[in-house]
């Protein structure tokens, strides 16, 4: 099994792609980490300025103390990890597409053993595109911002679990849809048009609709984004005082967990969708004829 | 675990893609130490079968095993049978060196073998460049490269001479031909009787998805009669005289030649003389094998095809 990690790991090392995926996902972070802070920062400015502070004062809340671009982060992580999971629906569309997936067959014990070496491999490599998205988000941020704008040691460190989650969670989505549709452009192409476009049509006709607002957080991107979201809400809930009923609504709106389950639960199910389709792609790649 | 045998068995193979049976109830074995082409028309079937004999392909029914195992049985399989085959590709652009590399560490061999087997197949001034850039010949020579990485036992081959200019195919045949004297098998797939004639040792002739022939390819060849074109001043009494004495296989050709067969030229002319017919031309018919393939492969010669080949008792090791 080490010596199918092994192939697998020189596969993604031997081509440009997980560079060329890895500069416009440092671009993508920075920048999100930039505007998150410059936002963050004027927001509350306004709001310390003194006709909004008696104005809060007298509704009893403390916006000078909010931390507006932690909303941001979360936003930004969403939007970076669709990245990774392009790397990862490449790991088989690519190899059918190039038929080296033939040669991968030839080589490995079985499509079990060659798949599991992939998916090992691409969990790691979710994982360093993780750490590089929150690494640049944070830099951005701290160009930008004061410390009071920042979360604490520990939130960083939270903030850090999920964003790196997410991405290994997006990379091994991006592996199974790509074995379940195992067409290079076709893939990448649905991909991020679900993630862009269908699912976020989708969130809204849903919620024009009046069906329950939580029914969001089930989705592959309303829970993805709820992991990631629901924790950057939570910090900034845990330092902000007092924040009116019907703002937190509109927080994990901006944070992009509206209608998302707690952070772990919105974890487990992206997890679920996620096993359903590496399963589903699984399934096809062991049972398919190489013709 | 596999026998080590290096011995090839296809037994009662079938396989059925929607109502199209592309292969049926193959049977054939290939032994080590020898050169045995696989031959028979395109959409013979040939392409499944390999593809089945190597797990890319599941059977519908039968079986196809290699040192007494099936495919995804033999533990390792780079280091047992290595492949060429016309599905297999190349990352455009990953360099031939590291395409090497990365499934060496799949077959768990040292990287050194990667520069090794390219030098043995004349590509290690090339190592660094992107296999993209590779004409027809050179990617040919990547892949059996990469089928010989694990130092396997047995080599199969479909339609490798594609691409390959004359200088390529004469060196795949010296090596092939020194692969199997190493007591090692090769099986390696031909539309083309001709193309491989010099190669192998042994033939599998398949048509429509059935096993035409197997055994050596001498066999092939004696198999076939003798056949004597004459052009005689008189057809009928030629013809009588020849059945006279006991030659029965005679065919008026529509040029007005008689074609005889079981006989030689001498006796034939010798025949005609003691009937007093002269004879304006004589002509032997050398065994032609791309004819035999073709008679064997070909449905319009469905009279004279011999039945599909039956298992011969005890055949199987």
């Amino acid at each position: 099994m080490g010596d199918l990690v092994q192939a697998e790991l020189r596969k993604t090392t031997t081509t440009t792609l997980w560079w060329a995926l890895l500069i416009p996902t440092v671009l993508v972070a920075l920048g999100g980490g930039l505007l998150s802070g410059l936002l963050g920062q004027s927001i509350v400015e306004v709001f310390s300025s003194s006709e909004a502070e008696q104005l809060s004062d007298a509704l009893g809340v403390t916006p000078d103390q909010w931390k507006f671009s932690l909303l941001g982060i979360g936003r930004t992580i969403n939007l970076a990890t669709m990245f990774p999971l392009i790397f990862g629906a490449m790991a088989v569309a690519g190899e059918v597409g190039t038929r080296t997936i033939t040669t991968t067959f030839l080589t490995a014990p079985s499509r079990v053993h060659a798949m599991a070496a992939k998916l090992m491999v691409y969990a790691l490599w979710g994982a360093i595109y993780g750490l590089a998205i929150i690494g640049f988000v944070a830099l951005g941020i701290v160009l930008t911002s004061n410390s009071g704008q920042m979360p604490d040691a520990g939130g960083w460190a939270m903030l850090a679990l999920v964003c790196v989650l997410s991405s290994i969670l997006m990379t091994m989505f991006g592996v199974g849809l790509g074995a379940l549709i195992p067409n290079s452009a076709g893939v990448v192409v649905l991909l991020i048009m679900y993630f862009l476009v269908i699912e976020n049509a989708l969130q809204l006709g849903l919620r024009i609709s009046g069906v329950p607002e939580t029914a969001v957080g089930f989705l592959p991107n309303g829970s993805v984004d709820g992991l990631t979201g629901s924790v950057a809400v939570d910090l900034f809930l845990a330092d902000a005082g007092v924040v009116p009923e019907e703002g937190v609504y509109w927080l994990r709106v901006v944070a992009g967990a509206g209608g998302a389950q707690a952070w772990w639960l919105s974890g487990l199910i992206f997890f679920a969708w996620v096993a359903a389709a590496f399963g589903g792609g699984w399934a096809r790649m062991t049972q398919k004829d190489i013709t | 675990m596999h026998d080590g045998s290096g011995l090839i068995a296809v037994q009662n193979l079938t396989k059925q893609f929607g109502s199209v049976t592309a292969v049926q109830n193959l049977s054939f074995t290939v032994s080590p130490g020898s050169v045995t082409g696989f031959l028979g028309p395109n959409g013979a079937g040939k392409t499944t079968t390999l593809r089945m004999l190597l797990g890319l392909v599941k059977p519908t029914s039968g079986t196809a095993t290699i040192n007494g195992r099936p495919f995804h049985q033999l533990g390792q399989p780079g280091r047992v049978v290595g492949a060429v085959l016309e599905a297999q590709g190349f990352h455009p652009n990953r360099t031939a060196r590291n395409h090497l590399r990365v499934y060496a560490a799949a077959i768990g061999v040292p990287d050194a073998q990667a520069d090794q087997v390219l030098g043995l197949v004349g590509l290690g001034t090339a190592a660094d460049r992107n296999v993209g850039g590779f004409s027809l010949g050179m990617k040919q020579r990547m892949a059996v490269a990469t089928a010989l990485l694990g130092d396997p036992q047995v080599l199969v081959l479909d339609e490798p001479a594609n691409g390959l200019d004359p200088e390529g195919i004469a060196w795949l045949r010296n090596f092939l031909q020194s692969f199997a004297r190493m007591g090692r098998t090769v099986l390696i797939s031909s539309h083309l009787l001709a193309e491989v004639e010099q190669t192998v040792d042994q033939v599998v002739i398949v048509s429509r998805g059935q096993t035409m022939y197997y055994g050596p390819l001498d066999h092939l060849r004696q198999q076939q009669q003798r056949r004597v074109f004459v052009q005689p001043s008189d057809v009928g009494a030629l013809a009588t005289a020849l059945r006279e004495a006991g030659v029965q296989a005679l065919e008026q050709l529509p040029d007005g030649r008689l074609a005889v067969s079981g006989v030689d030229a001498k006796q034939v002319a010798d025949t005609a003389l003691r009937a007093g017919v002269s004879i304006y031309g004589i002509q032997e018919e050398q065994a032609d094998l791309e004819q035999i393939f073709f008679r064997l492969t070909s449905g319009q010669f469905a009279g004279h095809a011999p039945a599909p080949y039956q298992q011969q008792q005890g055949g199987w090791a």
